[in-house]
């Protein structure tokens, strides 16, 4: 089982993030682009997940957890940015 | 003892100087007193070396380049030594009464000094290169001599074109002295010295020769190089005497007879030598009858003179060798006087046109009857040491067949250029010191001071001594001399003041003749003369300097550095991309014959996102928000590739450097204008795009290239030790903190000094805030649901810190990337809750971090030393404690501490800094 | 697989060239910031390409190569040292100068 769905959820993950990029070249707007940069976060924690499970290595599981983290950051910064311009004030 | 030799004269250097407000007598017995305990020394040696024995001493300096420092002294060292210390006693005596009060003694002692010292160097050095060295010292030297009288126009431009072309000499003997030492493998006198054969046989021996002669001709004035030293007579008389005619213009004619044995023999030799000695020669005998300065007069003479003395190293004889030498002394003898003695004209009328001076023999007696026994010595005069030089060089210039079918033209020549010489000998004598009393002068003329003269007084003697009992004189100086210039043994010769009638004296006598016909006929060839165009040299060397080799690099440099990093950059890529693509275009084949792996969707998947993202960033770059999140897709992406191809460390890096930066120009971002109108032309934006383009596909077909080819790697051995000598299973952690611990070490202490660069950089900065046009800021500073969220992170976020770091030398992890994440912890604080509600949790100097950061690490490095082991040894072991159970302990975790500090440090120095700054939003911009 | 490994390289490190040659300090600082990112993928390629092989000793496994890695780890966290330095060196500019081209020139006379 676990032989074809976790290839398959990794075609679909990557798939998802193609199209994710594509969102963010159409945009329109700066808030499109910042969700899509998120999504892309999470698909990337899917997508190492994944390939950690279809590897059976758990080498990766901390960039996972490190994505999670990092990734909320990084929208935190840019979410500021749009805000207030200044991000430490 | 021969160090001391070549050391007094620059340790006296320091002595004028020291000495100058004691006044002049004072300054003038100190500066005499080293170069005359030298010569003391030197005569202490010369038992030693009139047996033959080499003298030398030797330490290595930088012996992988081959320069040591090593001096020899030997039978031709012997030789130019003595004239060096002897003539410059006798300057420096004469110097004390010829410099006014006006003109600074210390300085003109101290530089006297300075060169007679670069001279010692350049005779006795044992080393090419160190001979070089010395050699440059002289031109410097020389220089600043010339330019003494720095107030004075013609001195600055004589001492600027003699540094010119002595230094431009200088380089290319610096060149050939490399060439040969490519050829010999060494720089040592005696193995180049031993190594002719293996010289004058290989293909670059043409290239060494005329290098070195390059340096040779300029700094011996050979035509066409000769010009610099008639306008060096612009320095004050005791420099010309010294430097240009007895001593630094001889340092040519010391290099040709100190590689006489290396690099002669050869038809190249011969034919360049003879042929540039012959021009010269006669060029300067004829242009030096026209000079109406005495002291042009004498230096056309000097490079009559000079002129010979190479034309004689160019005759194939080892007799003509002898002849050089001892010309070379001769004429060290006669001119020096004869400058003395001009010195003393000038000195005491005021005026050193011959048109305007006559009949001084009234006035100064005992000067005239000097000037005329040294003249008569210069042209040659039985009984005077002239004569017997000159009747050698004629000997030998009949006897030589260096051109073949037109070999008579050497004696012809020679005769026709002693003609000249005769006459303008007569010159120098008969039209100063003879004839009517002179006109109005500036001065009235009058004998100088007895000391004054004596030094020309004891110049005159040797010149007669010499003539008159040349073997008991100069015979084993001269043999001992000439026996170490050739290292062979020298054929039978006599010095004899009489050799009987023969080819040579019937030639001199009809010179003689000749001389005074010319000498009467003066006047008309002066008219001749006069009629020909003036050409002044100064002028045609500084037009071409000015013309050419100025405003060329003038445009050149305009050209390059026009004031457009863009351009800078453009070339640089355009080189970069020429020399990789050259390397390229080599390879046999794109492919390296390791069969491919196949591709998966989601890597395609993947890739094509990061395609996507990094053109996006680049066509959208002028949207800067916009391009910003496309680079940090970009960033994530990298990261995937990392996990893709096995590099866990790397991503997890990657990650948090990925939002470090992204924050980073974020902060940034604020403070420039959040768009940037279109600066680029079309054109240059397609220019620019194929550029990039191509420099992307040469680093794409080598990254294929590479990928293709088999790989062979030294990691093997990490792999190996990785657990027994390191303590750790994560091989990359190993490698940093360990294996290659130094490096990792000058690393922390490079993003250290770029956290306190940043830091003095951001220090008092004025910034006026760009206006963000249209857009409309949110009033609340700090959203609650942001700051609440972001409470419980920051524990969480050091607790992962802290696990990636104990585990980072096992699995992926280690202190750069805890350090990372601590600090993106305590940034997000920053960012969430503001600069002051952090600040008044967290001390906000993080100097301290860094600094200790670094200490650690180089502490423990060290800590190694303690134990007797080299740095960055380490010890590991395993510790087993109750709640954790087993944790592996090595001192390079120590290590890793120090690298985790000063990355913490490093990032908040950089990030909360660059917070703090505040534009100023009130202020008028200077934005459009 | 390694085609399409170096046509990433080469689209990224030609998106980084094409920034870094912008007139505005901002770009350009993304255009180093990107082409760093390709020099790092470049680099690690000199271990080749090899999935799930991490360095990291453990029973019978196999291993990529941990060299190219280690440099390339300091080298990100260098590269960051730098970016930043560069990128506080361009602010500087600015508000000695009063704009953002990397000239130093005023806004009037941009056009060359």
């Amino acid at each position: 089982m676990l032989e074809i769905v976790v290839p398959l959820s990794l075609v679909i993950y990557a798939l998802s993030a193609l199209l994710t990029i594509l969102r963010m070249a159409l945009g329109p707007d700066i808030p499109d682009r910042i969700l899509t940069l998120d999504a892309l976060y999470v698909n990337a924690i899917a997508l190492i997940i994944l390939f950690g499970v279809y590897l059976g290595s758990t080498a990766f599981f901390e960039a996972a957890l490190l994505i999670a983290m990092m990734g909320f950051v990084g929208t935190t910064a840019v979410c500021k940015y749009l805000l207030r311009g200044n991000i430490i004030e | 003892m021969l160090l001391s030799l070549i050391l007094l004269p620059f340790i006296g250097s320091l002595l004028p100087l020291l000495a100058a407000h004691k006044g002049r007598t004072v300054c003038s017995w100190l500066t005499a007193a080293p170069p005359a305990c030298a010569l003391l020394l030197l005569l202490s040696t010369a038992p030693a070396v009139f047996q033959g024995e080499l003298l030398t001493i030797r330490w290595d300096w930088i012996p992988a380049l081959g320069l040591n420092i090593g001096f020899r002294l030997d039978g031709l060292a012997f030789l130019f030594a003595l004239l060096i210390l002897a003539i410059g006693l006798l300057v420096i005596l004469y110097g004390h009464y010829y410099l006014s009060a006006k003109d600074s003694h210390g300085r003109f002692f101290s530089l006297l000094l300075l060169f007679m010292g670069a001279m010692m160097g350049v005779v006795t050095a044992d080393n090419l290169l160190l001979m070089v060295v010395f050699w440059e010292l002289t031109s410097l030297s020389s220089f600043l001599l010339i330019g003494f009288w720095g107030h004075r126009r013609d001195a600055r431009r004589g001492a600027r074109m003699a540094l010119t072309v002595t230094g431009g000499g200088g380089l290319a003997l610096l060149a050939g002295v490399m060439v040969i030492g490519h050829i010999v493998g060494s720089f040592e006198l005696s193995d180049v010295l031993a190594a002719g054969d293996i010289l004058r046989e290989h293909h670059l021996y043409p290239v060494a020769l005329v290098l070195v002669l390059l340096g040779v001709f300029t700094k011996s004035a050979q035509f066409p190089f000769h010009f610099w030293l008639p306008h060096a007579m612009s320095a004050p008389t005791p420099v010309s005497a010294y430097l240009h005619s007895a001593t630094m213009v001889k340092a040519g004619v010391f290099l040709l007879a100190r590689l006489y044995p290396a690099l002669s023999g050869t038809e190249l030799w011969f034919i360049m030598l003879s042929l540039v000695g012959l021009s010269t020669m006669t060029l300067g005998a004829v242009v030096a009858l026209f000079k109406h300065d005495l002291k042009g007069l004498l230096a056309y003479s000097t490079i009559s003179h000079l002129g010979l003395i190479v034309l004689l190293f160019g005759l194939d004889t080892q007799l003509a060798v002898v002849a050089a030498l001892f010309h070379t002394v001769n004429h060290a003898t006669f001119k020096a006087s004869l400058f003395m003695s001009a010195g003393i004209v000038d000195h005491e009328t005021g005026s050193r046109d011959i048109r305007l001076l006559s009949g001084l023999r009234h006035y100064m007696p005992i000067t005239a009857a000097l000037g005329l026994i040294a003249a008569a010595a210069m042209a040659g005069v039985p009984l005077m040491n002239g004569f017997l030089s000159t009747e050698m060089f004629l000997g030998e210039a009949i006897e030589q067949r260096v051109l073949g079918g037109w070999s008579w033209l050497i004696p012809a020549v020679a005769v026709f250029a002693k003609v000249f010489s005769v006459a303008y000998a007569l010159r120098f004598i008969h039209s100063v010191f003879f004839g009517p009393k002179p006109g109005p002068l500036p001065k009235q003329p009058h004998e100088p001071p007895f000391f004054m003269r004596a030094p020309i007084v004891i110049l005159v003697v040797l010149c007669l001594a010499v003539g008159m009992l040349p073997a008991l004189i100069v015979g084993p100086l001269l043999s001992v001399a000439a026996a170490s210039t050739t290292q062979t043994i020298l054929p039978q010769y006599t010095l004899e003041i009489w050799h009987g009638f023969n080819l040579p004296l019937a030639l001199s006598v009809l010179a003689m003749v000749l001389g005074v016909f010319l000498y009467s006929q003066r006047h008309r060839l002066f008219n001749l003369w006069n009629r020909l165009p003036p050409l002044s040299a100064p002028d045609v060397f500084e037009f071409i300097l000015h013309s050419i080799l100025v405003q060329g690099s003038r445009r050149i440099t305009k050209l390059l550095e026009s004031g457009h990093p863009q351009n800078y950059l453009l070339i640089l890529f355009l080189f970069t991309i020429a020399l990789a693509g050259a390397a390229l275009l080599q390879l046999p084949s794109l492919h390296g014959g390791v069969s491919m792996t196949a591709i998966d969707f989601p890597s395609l998947a993947i890739a094509m996102t990061m395609i996507v993202a990094a053109l996006g960033t680049a066509i959208l770059h002028r949207n800067r928000l916009t391009a910003l999140l496309f680079l940090s897709v970009v960033g994530l992406g990298v990261a995937l590739v990392f996990a893709r191809f096995s590099a866990p460390d790397l991503v997890l890096t990657q990650l948090s450097v990925e939002v470090v930066s992204i924050i980073l120009l974020m902060l940034i971002l604020f403070l420039l204008p959040r768009q940037n109108q279109r600066d680029s032309s079309v054109q240059r934006l397609w220019r620019d795009a194929v550029v990039a383009g191509v420099g992307g596909l040469s680093l794409g077909i080598l990254t294929f290239a590479i990928l293709t080819r088999p790989l062979d790697s030294i990691s093997k051995f990490f792999l190996a030790e990785s657990v027994s000598g390191g303590g750790g299973t994560n091989v990359v952690n190993v490698v940093l903190v360990d294996f290659r611990g130094f490096d990792t070490f000058g690393e922390i202490t490079v993003l250290a000094i770029a956290a306190i660069g940043i830091f003095g950089l951001l220090d008092g900065m004025r910034l006026f805030n760009p206006r963000h046009l249209g857009h409309h800021y949110a009033k609340d500073r700090h959203p609650m649901l942001l700051s609440v969220l972001n409470m419980p992170l920051l524990p969480l976020a050091l607790m992962v810190s802290l696990y990636i770091f104990m585990r980072g030398h096992n699995l992926p992890g280690g202190g750069f990337i805890a350090g990372l994440i601590t600090a993106i912890a305590l940034i997000l604080q920053y960012l969430t809750n503001g600069l002051n509600w952090t600040n008044e949790r967290l001390n906000d100097n993080f100097h301290p971090l860094v600094a200790s950061g670094v200490m650690i690490a180089g502490l423990t490095a060290m800590g190694s030393w303690f134990f007797g082991m080299p740095l960055l040894t380490t010890a590991h072991t395993h510790v087993h404690l109750p709640v954790l159970g087993e944790i592996p302990l090595a001192t390079a975790m120590v290590f890793d501490l120090g690298v985790y500090l000063t990355v913490v440090g490093a990032t908040l120095v950089i990030l909360e800094n660059l917070g703090k700054l505040k534009p100023f939003t009130s202020q008028p911009t200077t934005e459009p | 697989m390694e085609l399409l490994y170096a046509t990433v390289v080469a689209i990224l490190a030609g998106s980084g060239l094409y920034l870094i040659l912008r007139a505005r300090s901002f770009p350009v600082v993304m255009g180093l910031l990107m082409f760093s990112y390709a020099v790092n993928l470049f680099l690690v390629a000199m271990g080749r390409l090899h999935t799930g092989k991490p360095a990291i000793i453990a029973e019978g496994a196999q291993y990529t190569d941990p060299l190219p890695q280690a440099l390339v780890l300091t080298a990100i966290v260098i590269g960051f040292a730098m970016i930043s330095f560069i990128t506080v060196l361009a602010l500087r500019a600015r508000s000695e100068l009063g704009n953002d081209h990397v000239d130093a020139r005023s806004d009037e006379d941009q056009q060359p």
